[in-house]
């Protein structure tokens, strides 16, 4: 019989778990794997917050020593060397690597042949790994076997082009091969922004006798806003995740140039053998994180409640 | 139908069990799991060799190299302990052995080291190191001495060199004078951060050793604020303004091709460079081994010595592994094929040089070895985790590291910096 009637004059309980059973496969193919991940992600940051309070060196310990090993991070040269550097890092790759996908998306909108080709030329960066490319860069930005030495050798004698061994300018040089790598993922991101603009919008544009680079500038480039704040975001924990790049690249650099939170974690955690200082460093990494998100997450919403008052 | 008893019935399993017991006991292979650093190049050739001897005495060899370098090595070795799974032996040196046998259980090698008279013939520094509470933990398998210079032949004879400098005057002297006779960068080091701390403790040990012990292996305030350690920190920016410019984070070996034919003049390196040199397909006489400098005339001996440490195992196999590597690596016939493929001198203070097979490097290295001892002017490697634990090292390193690769920072600075990066590890 077809909806037996009589299921439900059952009790509500009964009710209930027939409900679940009969959702169960999807229930758990969606609940299972999301406890699963997001309870790792919080259980292992609420572990790492923990181990930051105890006096853990080799392994961890149960103690508590407050406030001491933030404070000695906080103190060490490694972490303002570090933090220094991600500011730098962080802000000079986020706008380099959108300049230039922008720059590219642009150009390869202007209907050219052979776009597509040129679209996953722009696009193989992406699929080498961090560390083939620190690798390579380190060789490509070296003096000595790089491009310094093909342009001496050309006969500008007088070209240098040594940022790679000068402690003051290696960051700029994790910036050139983090861009090299990251824009052609900015510009797909963008050439798809592009693609869903109204066409109506820039015949009207064209109509009022609107040049090309004044189409793009006023009218184009402002409707891609959300997802240039969609690629900044991405972008943004791409350069605080950087650890494979400048390990293969610089090491962290000649001394203590190129040091990113990420090394001093792992510096602190695992090869010097103090837990609680470089658990401590995560921690701080996270709150600096949350520093730049949280102003994000409270514009989104404030930027919804706005839209639904309009 | 006889009927069977319960008790015979009984007997057969239990009786079954009992001989499988005895049979297992008296079968038991020994094998041994083993983490070490040593994966590639004459290092591990030498380990390898090694297995090939454990496995001719009837023994099982499972050993699980790490490349890179020693702390690679401690992450894995720190994993495996922490899932209650450590190897039966890894290696393991310096302050470390004391302090990683505080985290988990470890083999007292007492009983081993007496039985085989061991003891007797090992160097009283090692002892401090290898048994740091009173009993032996560890048990030193190799010596290396990292004030070692090597010194180019071909490179040599382009200078018009014949004297090997003895201190650092003349050191200095015979790199100008390569300079001069158009070797652009006679100094052949790399610029990763154990490189860098072997040209400080080379530098200062040769300048005094007995502040270099104050300094670097005591911490001792007043003497990081010497005038050795200053006069330290100028030779190392004269060795740093020697090697190539853009010698970045590379490794030494990257500079070995040039060093031998001449382009680069001076090695400074430990042993191990020679068995490295060796394996890349360069014969002993492209290159002459000598002690590094010392400025008053006594032999300074840098030591840096590998161990084995063996943890606790409940399983019958890998606790006869352990007691047959042990016995293995206290023969003086094992020592001595090890020492030969590495380049370093044997533990055994007993061990014979003469025979084919060793260099001449490796006597004289042997002979200076005991010589230092006798003058208490052996002390322990800073960047090769001998002198300080692991977070006071990477400490110093970072100062001396960024230092060397600085040009300018002066003296001063550096001296200024290795004092707070030594103050700030030590809370």
């Amino acid at each position: 019989m077809i909806g037996s009637p009589t299921r439900n004059d059952r009790a509500p309980g009964g009710m209930l778990a027939w409900r679940v059973l009969r959702r169960l496969p999807e229930l758990v193919v969606i609940w299972v794997p999301l406890l699963l991940c997001a309870g790792q992600v919080v259980v292992f940051t609420i572990w790492t917050t923990v181990v930051s309070f105890t006096p853990s060196t080799l392994m961890p310990v149960t103690g508590w020593v407050g406030m001491r090993n933030y404070t000695a991070m906080l103190a060490s040269r490694n972490w303002h060397i570090a933090f220094d550097n991600l500011l730098i890092f962080g802000f000079g790759f986020v706008v380099l690597a959108i300049a230039v996908g922008l720059l590219l998306a642009v150009l390869l909108d202007q209907r050219i042949r052979g776009e597509n080709v040129m679209r996953t030329i722009f696009l193989y960066p992406m699929a080498v790994s961090f560390v083939v490319t620190g690798t390579v860069w380190s060789w490509l930005l070296n003096p000595g076997i790089g491009v310094q030495k093909l342009v001496q050798g050309l006969g500008w004698s007088g070209f240098r082009f040594d940022w790679l061994v000068r402690p003051d300018m290696a960051i700029y040089t994790i910036i050139i091969a983090a861009v090299w790598q990251a824009s052609g993922f900015a510009m797909a991101l963008f050439t798809a922004g592009l693609r869903s603009v109204e066409p109506d919008l820039i015949k009207a544009a064209q109509i009022d006798g609107a040049g090309p680079w004044r189409t793009y500038l006023r009218v184009v480039l402002p409707t891609l806003w959300p997802i240039v704040i969609a690629v900044l975001v991405i972008l943004l924990q791409f350069a605080i995740k950087a650890f494979d790049l400048v390990r293969a690249l610089t090491d962290g650099g000649p001394g203590l140039s190129t040091q990113l939170p990420t090394l001093v974690v792992y510096d602190f955690m695992f090869q010097r053998g103090l837990l609680g200082r470089g658990s401590a460093a995560a921690v701080l990494m996270l709150l600096t994180l949350l520093a730049v998100l949280a102003p994000y997450g409270l514009w989104k919403h404030w930027q919804t409640r706005r839209a639904a008052r309009a | 139908m006889r009927r069977i008893s319960r008790r015979a019935v009984l007997a057969v399993p239990v009786g079954l069990l009992a001989a499988s017991r005895v049979a297992h006991a008296q079968t038991v292979k020994p094998r041994l799991t083993l983490i070490s650093q040593w994966s590639t190049g004459s290092d591990g050739a030498a380990i390898t060799a090694l297995g090939k001897k454990f496995e001719e005495r009837g023994g099982t060899w499972q050993h699980s190299p790490v490349p890179g370098f020693t702390t690679d090595m401690m992450n894995k070795l720190r994993a495996q302990i922490m899932a209650g799974d450590p190897p039966a032996c890894s290696q393991l040196k310096g302050p470390d052995i004391a302090a990683w046998s505080k985290i988990a259980p470890t083999v007292n090698l007492d009983a081993v080291i007496t039985a085989a008279g061991y003891e007797k013939v090992i160097a009283p520094d090692l002892a401090k190191i290898h048994a740091p509470f009173g009993h032996w933990l560890a048990m030193p398998l190799q010596v290396y001495r990292t004030n070692t210079m090597f010194y180019s032949k071909r490179a040599m004879d382009r200078a018009k060199a014949t004297k090997i400098p003895t201190n650092w005057a003349e050191f200095n002297e015979l790199a100008e004078n390569m300079k001069a006779a158009g070797i652009a960068s006679p100094f052949a080091n790399g610029g990763l951060r154990f490189d860098d701390g072997m040209k400080f403790e080379t530098s200062l040990a040769g300048i005094n050793p007995a502040v270099y012990r104050a300094a670097v292996m005591e911490l001792d305030a007043k003497a990081l604020q010497s005038k050795e350690v200053h006069d330290a920190f100028v030779q190392v920016r004269k060795l740093a303004n020697w090697q190539d410019p853009n010698v970045a984070t590379q490794h030494y070996s990257v500079f070995l091709p040039r060093f031998i034919k001449g382009d680069m003049g001076i090695l400074l390196s430990g042993g191990w460079a020679q068995g490295v040199m060796l394996n890349a397909g360069y014969k002993l006489d492209d290159f002459i081994l000598a002690p590094g400098p010392t400025e008053n005339g006594k032999p300074v001996f840098i030591l840096n010595a590998d161990a084995f440490i063996f943890w606790q195992r409940k399983e019958a196999d890998l606790q006869a592994g352990q007691m047959l590597m042990a016995d293995l690596v206290m023969q003086p016939a094992i020592q001595t094929m090890y020492s030969q493929i590495t380049g370093s001198i044997p533990v055994r203070t007993d061990a014979d040089l003469s025979g084919p097979g060793w260099s001449d490097g490796q006597r004289e290295a042997a002979k200076t070895l005991k010589e230092a001892v006798a003058v208490n002017q052996v002390v322990m490697s800073l960047g090769h985790n001998m002198a300080q634990p692991n977070a006071m090292t990477a400490a110093m390193l970072d100062a001396i590291g960024e230092y060397a690769h600085d040009r300018t920072m002066t003296p001063d600075q550096g001296v200024a910096r290795l004092i707070e990066a030594v103050d700030s590890a030590r809370t």
